[in-house]
């Protein structure tokens, strides 16, 4: 037979999410082409967890955009607007269906288009049909849909299950020695939950792979058993042909891949050199959202005053910024070089813009100028026309100028690049031309948790555990410069019982090539002052999940279909990082025609992973 | 892929009526359904969506008319043009017109909704409402000033082509060659250039004239033929520059626009900064007069140490943070009322 290439039109989860969410909120219509449309305004009301579902796609402007005059929270006191229809955007729980039931009563709203995140039970279903009667707004419940949007997308090719009460499903969650069934159940339907919405978004059944023996399992056969389920019942699948949007003719199923954390502990404690991990490692940085204190100083301020307040700045990345899309994943000297770019670009243009204002000011002096003047009118109209864009791009420059000296003056005080070098040359076992005791106990070099980050990574790379003297000699050194000890108890504990299972992760041959250090690399003027700083370069490798995955997918193992997956989704219970994400992207770079999607039921940075270690090293 | 559940909900409200018969509850009448759907006939929103009307009638008036209006037509004028001029100058007139009243409707529901007492919620729900009516009012407006812009193009275009070209009749050319050339350039203007052809046919006639009566000399035509072709060659180009000039109007006036709507944003930013600097300096004379008259009363050291500590924040204080100084300010005047109350 013929077969058909697989013209997989490779919808990525923002599109299908920003489909889905701009379809919601045109009252589940699909939305007008037509930009000279006419206005229909609409209030939108969502939960929290609704709230972290559209923060990173959509911006407030966007909502205005799209005709939403209000968006409020749900469980907020909110006045009667009568005139106006309003779209809820929650998750059915307990507290959330009684509240729309009081709206009802109190008739808040004209009519009422009612979204649910994830799918509603009969029961609460009936509970709102109650209260509609009993507030007689029946006909004013316009209408009722499951949306199936329960994951949060933070990137084209990147989605988490949740941000609020994350600590439900955390590592600690699952992996905490007084877990009963009950605890572990619950945990696995919230997970298997959101991926069956993500499945569902994505209009797809994957061919499910993972490894044995571990909460990956667990997950992997529920969300089995429930895609079977659904899929059995042909009449209401939802993964019929017609309720498919017409874009997704992937004649292959996608490769779904479930991974565990345990597989690999060193990565989520590693320091990094790209720029969207640092952001993340280093400062607070969530939903796509950096928030930064600002005001450090810069002036002296005058004897006896009162200090001047620092204020916080937030800053959102988006998909529009495109030097974050460019820069997102790039060493960050490259980053630093690339912001000069910016600048420099930006003064130049600015400069044109002046120079046609002086030329303006010419006019009626010379009257040779007024023939000059012949298409400086077009160049100053287009000049004006393009000051937004100008302004937008400064905007962008200032945002990562001030988000990279933050991350520069991280990088330079804790001294993150000896740090990430050392752990590079750990992790792929090269050898190392400083001794780990050294840095230990190096008093300016990064604090007690960067120590402790550094060390647990070494423990867990090594082949053979260190003798007892030796491991005295560390803990000494480490009580010595503040650490604290609990995740080591864990950490221990996971080595002794992954000894036991599969071979202890392979790192790869990484590579870090030192080029020297920064000794004013950039010009004068340049906003960053590396001196001192490794430019280091990172050489390809590959991390144990994206190990995983490459067998997976060159291998096949599926008789039937001759062709390679194109289509890979990874996702890793009990968390994952920006650094994992990476190298998956910069393997999928690597690997023509193929696309990854990274997915994980927590994000965190080390910091907060350890926190979790540490909790669990306690018991 | 969202599954619409409505006729679920549908079905569940059908089931819990006939529980609720069952049970024996009943609900109350159609009575309140009257009640509730009375909704004030002169209320704001009606009145927005009339206007969100009236602008989409706009805008189907202008895209109706659109092709007739934008159609150049051969540069030949004895075209069937669907449009006269008189006709286009209608329509921009009648579109400005409207496009006037609808702004000034929306200004009115604005300062109307600003006077009402309503709750913050309603407030920016109808401030935003009449954003997006003045957006799309716009995006109209737009629509109008971009066929106008044609228009005008269109027009420097045609007079620009259909002007005179100057021909340059050297003097050494043979005679003979002059009067085809001559006819031939008059085969090539339009009707319109009447001018042009009595003029081109004035050497003609001297030419002829002067083989008959043989008055002028020949360097005497050439030099009125010279001076004729100056002439003409200068009509033309003050009539390029004036065509140029218009279309630089044109274009500075929309760049007016622009700056006119910066400029008003602007004012009402600086009139809320001479706000609030008037206030500062209110609060300071006053502060100012307390530490007087506190120093007057010889309360002592304290004092002293606040009035340097309110004249060392009097003086880093700057214009651009007047709302911060403000506040500011009024902390510490606050704080030496109170210090002074103490004593």
């Amino acid at each position: 037979p013929v077969v058909l290439s697989a013209i997989s039109a490779a919808s990525s989860t923002t599109v299908e999410l920003n489909i889905a969410l701009k379809r919601m909120l045109n009252f589940n219509a699909p939305p007008l082409k037509n930009t000279a449309a006419e206005p229909v305004w609409k209030v939108l009301i969502y939960d929290r967890f609704g709230q972290d579902i559209i923060s990173p796609l959509l911006s407030v402007k966007e909502l205005r955009d799209m005709g939403i005059t209000l968006h409020l929270l749900l469980h907020s006191d909110r006045d009667p607007i009568p005139d106006v229809p309003a779209i809820y955007f929650v998750m059915p729980t307990e507290e959330n269906i009684d509240r729309i039931c009081q709206d009802l009563r109190n008739q808040l709203y004209e009519s009422y288009y009612l979204n649910f995140i994830s799918a509603i039970s009969r029961s609460k279903l009936e509970d709102i049909a109650s209260a509609a009667l009993a507030a007689n707004a029946v006909t004013q419940v316009t209408k009722v849909f499951d949306q199936y949007l329960n994951f949060i997308t933070l990137e084209d090719d990147m989605f988490i299950l949740c941000h609020q009460n994350k600590e439900l499903i955390s590592y600690h969650a699952i992996n905490r020695a007084d877990i009963q069934d009950t605890d572990m159940e619950a945990i696995m339907d919230t997970i298997v939950d959101s991926l069956f919405c993500f499945f569902v978004t994505l209009g797809a059944v994957p061919i499910i792979r993972c490894p044995r023996g571990n909460a990956a399992e667990m997950v992997a056969v529920k969300l089995d058993k429930k895609l079977r389920e659904n899929l059995r019942d042909a009449r209401n699948s939802l993964f019929t042909g017609d309720s498919m949007t017409a874009g997704q003719f992937s004649f292959q199923r996608p490769l779904f891949v479930l991974v565990d954390r345990n597989v690999d502990m060193a990565t989520p404690l590693h320091h990094t050199w790209t720029y969207q991990a640092l952001i993340h490692d280093v400062l607070d940085f969530h939903l796509n959202r950096v928030v930064m204190e600002e005001g450090m100083g810069v002036e002296p301020s005058p004897a006896g005053a009162r200090p001047k307040k620092k204020s916080r700045k937030t800053y959102d990345l988006t998909a529009a910024d495109k030097f974050w899309q460019k820069h997102k994943g790039s060493p960050f000297p490259e980053v630093a070089e690339s912001v000069q770019e910016e600048l420099d670009t930006y003064r130049a243009q600015e400069d044109e813009v002046k120079r046609l204002k002086s030329i303006m000011g010419l006019e009626g002096e010379d009257e040779g100028a007024i023939s000059m003047l012949s298409d400086n009118t077009a160049k100053l109209t287009s000049a004006v026309s393009s000051l937004p864009e100008l302004l937008e791009k400064k905007r962008l420059i200032d945002l990562h100028t001030n988000v990279a000296t933050a991350v520069l003056d991280h990088i330079k005080s804790r001294k993150l690049d000896v740090y990430f070098e050392f752990e590079e040359k750990l992790m792929s076992k090269s050898t190392l031309d400083k001794s780990l005791l050294d840095i230990i106990s190096d008093p300016d070099a990064g604090t007690p948790e960067d120590k402790m980050r550094l060390f647990l990574i070494y423990y867990i790379t090594a082949q053979q555990a260190p003798s007892e003297s030796d491991l005295e000699q560390y803990k000494k050194a480490l009580l010595d410069a503040g650490c604290d000890l609990s995740p080591l108890n864990y950490i221990k504990q996971w080595k002794a019982f992954t000894k036991m299972a599969a071979t202890p992760a392979n790192y790869g041959n990484s590579g870090v090539k030192p080029m020297g250090l920064f000794s004013r690399v950039m010009n004068t003027g340049s906003q960053f002052v590396m001196e001192g700083v490794k430019n280091l370069v990172l050489k390809q490798h590959n991390l144990p999940v994206t190990r995983i995955l490459d067998n997976l997918m060159e291998m096949n193992s599926i008789p039937r279909n001759k062709n390679p997956f194109q289509e890979a989704i990874v996702f890793v219970v009990g968390g994952g990082n920006f650094i994992e994400y990476q190298n998956l992207v910069d393997y999928t770079k690597s690997k023509q025609g193929k696309k990854v999607v990274y997915g994980c039921s927590e994000l965190f940075n080390a910091s907060q992973f350890i926190k979790q270690l540490s909790q669990l090293g306690q018991k | 892929m969202a599954v619409d559940i409505t006729l679920l909900f549908k079905a569940s409200v059908k089931t819990v009526k006939t529980r609720n018969k069952a049970i024996g509850i009943g609900f109350e009448s159609t009575k309140d359904e009257i009640f509730k759907r009375s909704r004030p006939k002169s209320g704001f929103s009606p009145r927005a969506k009339e206007v969100i009307t009236n602008i989409t009638k706009l805008k189907d008036f202008l895209l109706q008319h659109r092709k007739d209006y934008v159609s150049a037509g051969s540069l030949i004028s004895s075209d069937l043009s669907r449009m006269t001029d008189n006709d286009r100058d209608q329509i921009d007139q009648d579109a400005q017109i409207f496009m006037r009243t609808c702004s000034e409707a929306i200004k009115l529901l604005r300062s109307e909704a600003e006077k009402q007492v309503m709750s913050a919620q309603i407030k920016e729900h109808r401030g935003a409402v009449l954003d997006l009516i003045e957006t799309y009012l716009k995006g109209v407006c737009k629509l109008y000033s971009e066929q106008r812009a044609i228009r005008v193009k269109r027009m420097v275009d045609k007079k620009r082509l259909s002007r005179l070209v100057p021909e340059h009749h050297s003097p050494v050319e043979k005679k003979v060659e002059v009067e085809p050339t001559e006819e031939d350039t008059i085969k090539e203007e339009s009707s319109e250039k009447t001018t042009s052809s009595e003029v081109q046919d004035n050497p003609v006639n001297l030419w002829e004239e002067s083989r008959v009566e043989d008055e002028l000399s020949p360097e005497e035509i050439q030099m009125f033929e010279q001076e004729n072709q100056r002439l003409i060659s200068e009509m033309n180009s003050l009539v390029d520059e004036v065509r140029q000039i218009e279309g630089k109007v044109v274009e500075i006036s929309r760049l007016q626009e622009i700056f006119a709507e910066k400029v008003l944003h602007q004012e009402a930013e600086i009139d809320n900064i001479h706000q609030l600097v008037v206030g500062a300096t209110e609060n300071v004379k006053e502060g100012n007069e307390d530490i007087r008259e506190a120093i007057k009363n010889n309360a002592g050291f304290r004092i002293t140490s606040k009035a340097a500590e309110v004249a060392a924040c009097l003086g880093s204080c700057q214009l651009r943070r007047s709302s911060r100084a403000t506040g500011t300010l009024n902390c510490i005047y606050f704080l030496c009322r109170g210090s002074f109350q103490q004593l």
